[in-house]
């Protein structure tokens, strides 16, 4: 039963050398950086920390040197990564962009596509955002709506696109839409990169999520003209595309560490002194945290050797969500401190925030049905 | 991984292995000629080194006949004689062939009597001991550890079993080794208390895994509703669940078979036995509720399965003990924050 091994990371895939420079680095530039900003985790958002990550080479780490990148192994990347989301740094800027549109673009976009804008990636200059929810397609993406037709020069977008993480800062999109009729369900869809701040006729406006936060965006295309060359890939193949981005998308720590800024505040309280039904739970909370690791890793190891564990991943993302989503609970069974958002004590104020967080982490990057779907489906199930 | 000897072992078991001979050992009947043929394809000698006798089959894929036989619930000490020719090499000691098993030694007293050692004291719920010629266990002598071989014959043993009806005893011990049964270990390679933990994870993930398959053949084949089972979402999820918890056990135990003999063993192995152990109530649980009232009969192959592993989820340390021990060392640790210890705590050593 191959759906339930996953294959141990390649030996020597911990790169200490690579992780004690990455720790330095975050000790110095996130010195003043105080435990309720970390625990926006890979939601926090800062240019100049992309910027700054970038000049040391740790974006773009998986990219050919000849676009900016540094040809080294998604094992390389994940060390990194990993390192970043523990200390709670502010990624977004560069995190969705270096995860899967800058691989996406290498692999299917066109060479002026790719000497356009993958360097720029590797740079820590660009943000991107992804175009796929609407508001009747939400799980079920083949219900796109949002259609490109095509013009002389190009195509004329219309449609709505909803749940879209930093559109309001973002440079770029990457448009899932349809572009032609099929009798297949997946027929007919299509990607286009698409520039936000050069584009007219593009209107982003806030959702503001129930914890006051602003990631989320509704972004109209009211006939958007898009030139010829904003399409990325084959026209029609959108679907297989979308598809292959997933196991990037769905495997990575950020699915398993979005509360770590509330387990090392819980674990700062309980150093001091602990129970054994305390010493229990954290070693309940480690367990799951060691195996969730290595079996990320694992996946990466898939990944870097060209496979496509879509099927591994979705499985990590399940139980990486149900983990996160856990740790409220667990810092409550443990210690009797309110939440208190905003509060001067960091376990107070890191609480209330994860506390109102976590619903989002099994609807996010497929919701738990979808995934359990899709697992279910992979074991056999006819 | 690609191993002529998982799939030997693997075929073996499929030819030998039936829901008919799991019924008769657990009514008490040893499957002799079984063993005989394990024994000749050489899968006890597997982690012993070449030469002492052995094949010197790397560890984790030696490792990998443990998960191999729990999926086939196989009613045999394989996975104990495994490990225990392996410790006995590691101390200059000759693996003496036949069944062996394995102990804690923890409650045992030692005492030097002339050229020999004096050993008393109980071993308790020891797997497979009648059916053992030996019990090969650990002890302290003088600070040092020490391998011991227990010949079954010249123990008192008071017979039990576990939960799946098979044997389980106690045995007490009054008796002098001379040092051919008897030898310091030269180095550590973890108390038994932890290769038994090591091995019940393994054995649990390959149990799990066949669980998972059998379920999801029950889901394709049962009807109701005027269609089979498995098209209910709520079926999906539940198979979808057991999955998970399948795969991240089977990800526990071969972490830390992979750590065999390192560093990160003590600590691997205590987050294999806990997460495997936690994963055999989930699956255990839905597996019944997946197959109903017929999953729930002596007749149906199904509990054997779980029977085992609710078994092994208590043996060598519960979920308590080693959540506890893991617990104390994440807090303890000197490291600056938790997820240094998290990242240490699995790391492979720098590669060569």
């Amino acid at each position: 039963m191959t759906l339930t091994a996953f294959p141990p990371p390649p030996p020597g895939a911990d790169y200490n050398e690579l992780r004690q420079e990455v720790r330095a680095f975050l000790a110095e530039e996130l010195a003043d950086f105080p435990p309720e900003k970390r625990a926006k985790s890979w939601n926090g958002f800062s240019r100049d920390f992309s910027r700054k990550l970038a000049q040391r080479g740790w974006v773009g780490m998986t990219f050919p040197k000849e676009y900016g990148g540094h040809a080294r192994s998604a094992l390389e990347r994940y060390v990194v990564s990993e390192e970043l989301l523990a200390a709670g740094a502010p990624v977004i800027s560069h995190w969705i962009a270096d995860r899967q549109s800058g691989p996406l673009i290498l692999a299917k976009g066109t060479e002026d596509q790719k000497r356009r804008i993958v360097p720029r990636i590797a740079a820590g200059e660009l943000c991107f955002c992804i175009g796929m929810s609407e508001p009747d397609s939400g799980s079920d993406l083949a219900a796109t709506r949002t259609i490109a037709t095509e013009v002389e020069g190009g195509f004329r977008i219309n449609g709505t696109k909803v749940w879209t993480t930093y559109a309001h800062v973002a440079d770029y999109m990457i448009l899932f839409c349809r572009t032609g009729k099929s009798d297949d369900r997946h027929g007919g869809m299509s990607q286009f990169l698409i520039d936000l701040k050069a584009t007219p006729n593009i209107r982003i406006s806030p959702i503001i999520d129930m914890g006051g936060e602003h990631h989320f965006n509704q972004v109209i295309f009211d006939d958007t003209f898009l030139p010829s060359d904003a399409l990325l890939g084959e026209q029609g193949e959108g679907w297989s595309q979308v598809m292959s981005e997933l196991a990037f998308e769905r495997s990575g720590p950020e699915r398993f560490l979005s509360s770590f800024a509330l387990i090392e505040e819980l674990i700062r309280l309980l150093r001091k002194e602990a129970t054994e039904a305390q010493q229990a739970e954290i070693g309940r909370l480690s367990a799951h945290l060691m195996v969730l690791r290595q079996m990320s890793r694992s996946v990466a190891g898939m990944l870097n050797e060209g496979k496509n564990p879509a099927l591994q991943a979705a499985i990590v993302k399940d139980l990486g969500a149900l983990y996160e989503q856990d740790i409220p609970r667990l810092a409550r069974s443990l210690v009797s401190r309110p939440a208190v958002p905003g509060g001067r004590d960091s376990y107070a104020a890191v609480l209330a925030y994860t506390e109102l967080a976590v619903p989002s982490f099994s609807l996010r990057g497929g919701t738990r049905e979808i995934l359990r779907g899709i697992i279910a489906r992979g074991l056999g199930l006819r | 991984m690609e191993s002529m000897i998982h799939d030997m072992a693997e075929r073996l078991f499929r030819n030998h292995v039936s829901h008919r001979l799991r019924e008769d050992a657990a009514a008490g009947q040893c499957p002799e000629a079984l063993w005989t043929l394990i024994e000749e394809a050489g899968l006890t000698m597997a982690m012993v080194p070449e030469e002492a006798g052995g094949f010197g089959v790397p560890a984790a894929e030696a490792l990998g006949l443990v998960r191999i036989s729990g999926a086939h619930g196989l009613p045999l000490p394989l996975a104990e004689t495994l490990i225990a020719n392996a410790v006995l090499a590691s101390a200059g000691l000759a693996p003496p062939g036949g069944r062996l098993t394995i102990a804690e030694g923890a409650a045992l007293r030692l005492e030097r009597r002339g050229a020999a050692i004096h050993i008393r004291g109980p071993l308790t719920l020891v797997p497979f001991a009648r059916w053992a010629d030996r019990i090969v266990t650990v002890a302290a002598l003088d600070g040092t550890d020490h391998v011991l071989s227990l010949p079954v014959k010249d123990l008192a043993l008071a017979p039990g079993h576990d939960l799946a009806g098979m044997p389980r005893d106690d045995a007490e011990v009054d008796l002098a080794l001379t040092e051919a049964d008897a030898r310091p270990l030269p180095r550590s390679i973890g108390g038994m208390r932890e290769l038994g933990a090591l091995i019940r994870s393994l054995a649990m993930a390959g149990a799990m895994e066949t669980i998972v398959k059998m379920s999801v053949e029950y889901a394709n084949d049962r009807v109701q509703f005027g269609r089979p089972i498995g098209k209910f979402q709520a079926i999906q999820h539940y198979l979808a669940t057991m999955a998970g918890e399948t795969a991240a056990s089977r990800t526990a135990a071969e972490m830390a078979a992979d750590s065999y003999d390192t560093p990160a063993f003590a600590l691997t192995v205590a987050a294999a036995k806990s997460r495997s152990g936690e994963a055999a109530e989930k699956v255990g649980a839905l597996a019944h509720q997946v197959h109903g009232a017929i999953g729930y009969t002596q007749e149906h192959a199904l509990h054997h399965f779980t029977k085992r592993i609710w078994s092994w989820r208590d043996e060598f340390g519960t979920e308590l003990d080693w959540t506890t021990e893991l617990g104390r060392a994440a807090l303890s640790s000197p490291r600056d924050t938790f997820w240094h210890f998290i990242t240490d705590s699995t790391a492979q050593g720098t590669p060569a």
